[in-house]
């Protein structure tokens, strides 16, 4: 049951599945149809990660937003970021990203994203999905068929020109940082070797840059995945190896010794760059560390917290005018004076631009972080279960600060618990952390073991 | 009863209907992947359109679902029919998928299904890939086993290395040659055609258009008179001819301005090759004019007669040796030369017609002088009654003793009279309306078109 359940998704978060049998072009054509309906006529940017499905979808995406009478403008290849800054930039109607991210290679997804580049809000995104079951689309009569055409490298020079504006870029050429790279052979990879090279004059060593090859490695960058990005620093005795992920939003960094850093401590040293170039508090999810508390309150900013998920982050963040954003253990950083989005570029910017500023290396950066230990795994549980095992959580832990917000967090003095259920199978993500970790390893044992039975 | 929701066609002749209204991207989407699960043979699908805007969106969905079904796609991009169904065989393609509504106005669109020797699929062919859309279960393959796409940009090269095989293009040179090219895909053919030949060819509507046309592309004498036959005499040429969209069909125009019948072509090729001695059978639909069998007594050759529709002439002429044929085609323009066994193509139509004024050494007024005048009547009335087989059963018993056919509607010859005449009532397979031909050698047959008229309309 939980096989299948996993193969195709659509929800509120867009179209996600297996390509084969269950993301069929079919699928991909009618739910561009529903997008291209509830955005209404204009300008569609479509861009799509490396996956050997990539062409197929963006056809049948086509296909789909033409018959509503959208003109799409084909972005080919390009990371998602860039896909989304190009839609502010041109005030287009809307966005399709066909990106699984961090997923195998057998899966897609069609990531959707409103006139800002932004992903819908939860009620957007409900009335979208309404309209897709619903099936009641525009047609565009045959003279109402509008144009397809390609944009060239004009969005990358639009992102990149964001970012610069920014940072320091003069002060990180004059280091001539060296830098090692893994592109996963993803969508970033082009961009990647121009950026870190030609814009910031890093001393590149990159592998896996080739667009036209299949995934090297588990797509998610993180320490378990960067094995060879971590001896190529070693090797070539880099200041920073950076990992991207297929679709360029997510970053995972390798200091000078080749240890592939903690994610949540990636993300607290980009926010502390963030904050030192732009005024405004800090969103990050239920999830990520309370390094990043420590970070905020250095600058004087205080910390929202949101549902896990990019969508719920941003939504926050617009909210609360928030100056940076982002979830620790995905590697995503988001800062709005580029763009509302999660960018590897900005993240990859923003750590070299803290480097050269301060003259640190990046595991110096991280030595003066607070150290926080993490521990986190997952459990099964049969539907229907949920409540009273949720019930069992806050009768232990009463004295705790509870959020419900995303699951059940359970913020214990300066230690904190996070339950939640998975958005796609019945799992329970189980995420604990505190400064002791010996409090860490107890608290996870406890939880564990109260929801395995 | 015609209403403007209700234009779709799927049939073993395509998928045809206005663009979004009735012909949508679903269809494209559901019949590629059937298509992929109909052919066997292996090698790519190609994909070409004519310039229709809707093409577009429909080339699209086709690629993506061939895509998904692991079949490699080669797009021509915008070019004519028959230069796809001569790169089926150059490019060894397992078959190809053509988008492209041929003498229908703007707003319609269509696919046309090719098989991998560059055909029409067959009637029994067609049936099977309407089982397999029906049935929707279709060959899609792992991410690992896509299909990919790619371009054949010079498909218009090998296609004129076939055409220049078959005419002798340089004896053909410094003839001035007018062409109506209603916006279509044989502009361009024309152009690397004129520059490979020293044929004077003369453009007319020659820009590629997406929405609206010059005017309706279709090829009949009445479009020839009224937006070519003028310009004749002012660019002094030799010849005109029209194209429809895809180019698979052609009109023409004498080089004193006169339009001529589009039944002519027809008997004016046939004479053309059957004096040529390639083959003795005239393959015809029973709605094209009597002086084909005139013409054919002359060599002493054969018509054979079929129903109306491209599909019909595709199951005949499968059914005959290669050899035996000296000619295929119907009284619209769509001609089909056994040397392209394949394919319904205007410009080696047209290649041939100034082939034949060459080698005769006569003007095509003159050419035409050669042939007795038969005329013709036609009308559609629109389909307003269910009751067509009781129709029919009146107009069999009000003709009882003549000559009848009931392989298409009804055709009835009355061989006894004055002079040959015949009439033919069918239902049209692409729009609701009846159809009404009626022919006489000499005189057009007025009483009885009147006639017919009378009793076809007591029914509507």
């Amino acid at each position: 049951m939980a096989a299948r359940e996993h193969l195709l998704k659509i929800g509120v978060s867009g179209v996600r599945g297996v390509v084969g049998g269950f993301l069929t072009p079919m699928l991909a054509a009618k739910f561009a149809q529903a997008f291209g309906t509830y955005t209404g006529h204009g300008r569609v940017v479509l861009g799509r990660d490396t996956r050997a499905s990539g062409p197929m979808l963006e056809h049948a995406v086509t296909c789909g937003l033409m018959s509503v009478g959208c003109e799409v403008v084909k972005l080919g290849v390009m990371p998602t970021p860039v896909i989304q800054t190009w839609i502010a930039e041109t005030k287009a109607a809307g966005g399709i990203a066909l990106t699984a991210s961090h997923n195998p290679a057998e899966y897609n997804a069609l990531k959707l994203f409103n006139h800002e580049g932004l992903f819908f809000n939860q009620y957007e995104r409900e009335e979208l999905l309404h309209l897709y079951h619903q099936s009641e689309f525009s047609r565009a009569a045959f003279d109402d068929v509008a144009l397809a055409w390609e944009e060239g490298e004009k969005p990358v020079d639009a992102h990149i020109a964001r970012i610069l504006a920014l940072i320091d870029h003069e002060a990180i050429r004059r280091r001539r940082f060296r830098v090692a790279l893994d592109g996963v052979n993803g969508a970033g990879s082009l961009m990647s070797i121009r950026f870190l090279r030609e814009v910031l004059g890093c001393e590149l060593h990159a592998i896996h840059v080739n667009p036209a090859l299949p995934f090297p490695r588990v797509a998610e960058p993180g320490p378990e995945t960067l094995g060879e990005l971590a001896a190529l620093v070693q090797r070539e005795h880099c200041d920073i190896g950076f990992g991207q992920d297929p679709d360029g939003d997510r970053l995972a960094v390798a200091d000078e010794r080749g240890v592939v850093m903690d994610n949540d401590d990636v993300l607290a040293l980009a926010m502390d760059a963030a904050l030192h170039r732009a005024g405004g508090d800090v969103v990050v999810n239920l999830t990520t560390s309370s390094v990043v508390d420590a970070v905020a309150a250095k600058h004087g900013r205080r910390v929202f917290r949101s549902p896990v998920g990019e969508a719920n982050v941003v939504e926050r963040m617009k909210v609360v005018h928030a100056g940076v954003g982002g979830e620790g253990s995905n590697g995503g950083l988001i800062f709005p004076s580029v763009h509302y989005c999660r960018d590897s570029y900005t993240a990859m910017a923003l750590l070299l631009d803290q480097m050269a500023r301060t003259g640190s290396s990046i595991h110096q950066l991280q030595e003066v972080l607070p150290q926080f230990t993490r521990r986190g795994g997952k459990v099964r549980f049969r539907h229907g279960t949920l409540g009273p095992l949720m019930q069992k959580l806050e009768a232990r832990f009463a004295e705790a600060a509870m959020d419900h917000s995303d699951g059940l967090k359970l913020n214990i003095g300066d230690s904190w618990i996070h339950v939640r259920a998975s958005n796609t199978e019945p799992l329970l993500r189980v995420a604990v952390e505190s400064p002791s970790t010996e409090r860490a390893d107890e608290l996870f044992a406890e939880v564990s073991a109260m929801l395995a039975t | 009863m015609w209403s403007p929701t209700k234009t779709l066609r799927i049939s073993t002749a395509g998928v045809r209907g206005l663009a979004g209204r009735g012909l949508e991207a679903e269809h494209a989407l559901d019949f590629g992947a059937a298509f992929a699960g109909l052919i066997d043979a292996d090698g790519p699908i190609l994909t070409a359109r004519d310039t229709r805007a809707s093409g577009r969106m429909l080339v699209e969905g086709v690629t993506a679902s061939l895509l998904a079904c692991g079949r490699d796609v080669v797009d021509l991009g915008i070019t004519s029919t028959p230069v796809m169904q001569h790169a089926i065989r150059g490019l060894h393609a397992a078959g190809g998928i053509s988008i492209g509504a041929s003498h229908n106005s703007a707003e319609w669109n269509a696919l046309k299904f090719l098989g991998p020797q560059g055909n029409y699929l067959g009637t029994a062919e067609a049936a099977e890939l309407l089982d397999i859309y029906h049935l929707r279960r279709f060959p899609f393959v792992t991410w690992d086993k896509l299909g990919r796409r790619s371009e054949a940009p010079d498909a218009v090269d090998r296609y004129l290395d076939n055409i220049a095989a078959e005419f002798d293009l340089a004896a053909l040179g410094d003839v001035r040659v007018l062409v109506d090219c209603c916006n279509g895909t044989s502009g361009a053919v024309l152009r690397r055609l004129r520059e490979r030949s020293r044929i004077d060819f003369v453009l007319l509507n020659e820009p590629e258009e997406s929405v609206q046309f010059a005017h309706e592309p279709q090829t009949t004498q009445k479009a020839v008179e009224r937006h070519l036959a003028p310009l004749v005499k002012p660019t002094g040429a030799a010849a005109a001819f029209l194209f429809d969209l895809d180019s698979d069909r052609v009109a023409m125009a004498d080089e004193h301005g006169v339009a001529l019948s589009e039944e002519l072509l027809l008997p004016m090729l046939a004479d053309f090759q059957l004096q040529r001695r390639r083959g003795n059978v005239v393959l015809a639909n029973v709605s094209s004019t009597a002086l084909l069998e005139e013409v054919a007594q002359r060599y002493g050759g054969q018509v054979h007669r079929v129903a109306v529709g491209r599909q019909a002439a595709m199951d005949a002429l499968s059914a005959h040796r290669a050899e035996d044929i000296a000619l295929a085609g119907e009284g619209t323009g769509a001609v089909m030369l056994p040397q392209f066994r394949f394919v319904y193509d205007g410009v080696a139509a047209m290649l041939a017609v100034l082939t034949m004024m060459k080698e005769r050494g006569r003007t095509l007024s003159q050419l035409m002088a050669d042939y007795p005048r038969y005329s013709m009547l036609k009308c559609e009335m629109p389909l307003r009654t269910r009751r067509l087989p009781e129709m029919l059963h009146q107009l069999e018993e009000r003709f009882a003793g003549e000559r009848q056919h009931r392989l298409d509607g009804l055709r009835v010859d009355f061989v006894d009279g004055p002079a040959p005449v015949w009439f033919h009532v069918r239902v049209s397979q692409t729009e609701p309306v009846i159809r009404i031909i009626c022919e006489q050698r000499g005189e057009a047959p007025r009483q009885l078109f009147e006639e017919l008229r009378e009793m076809v309309g007591g029914w509507q």
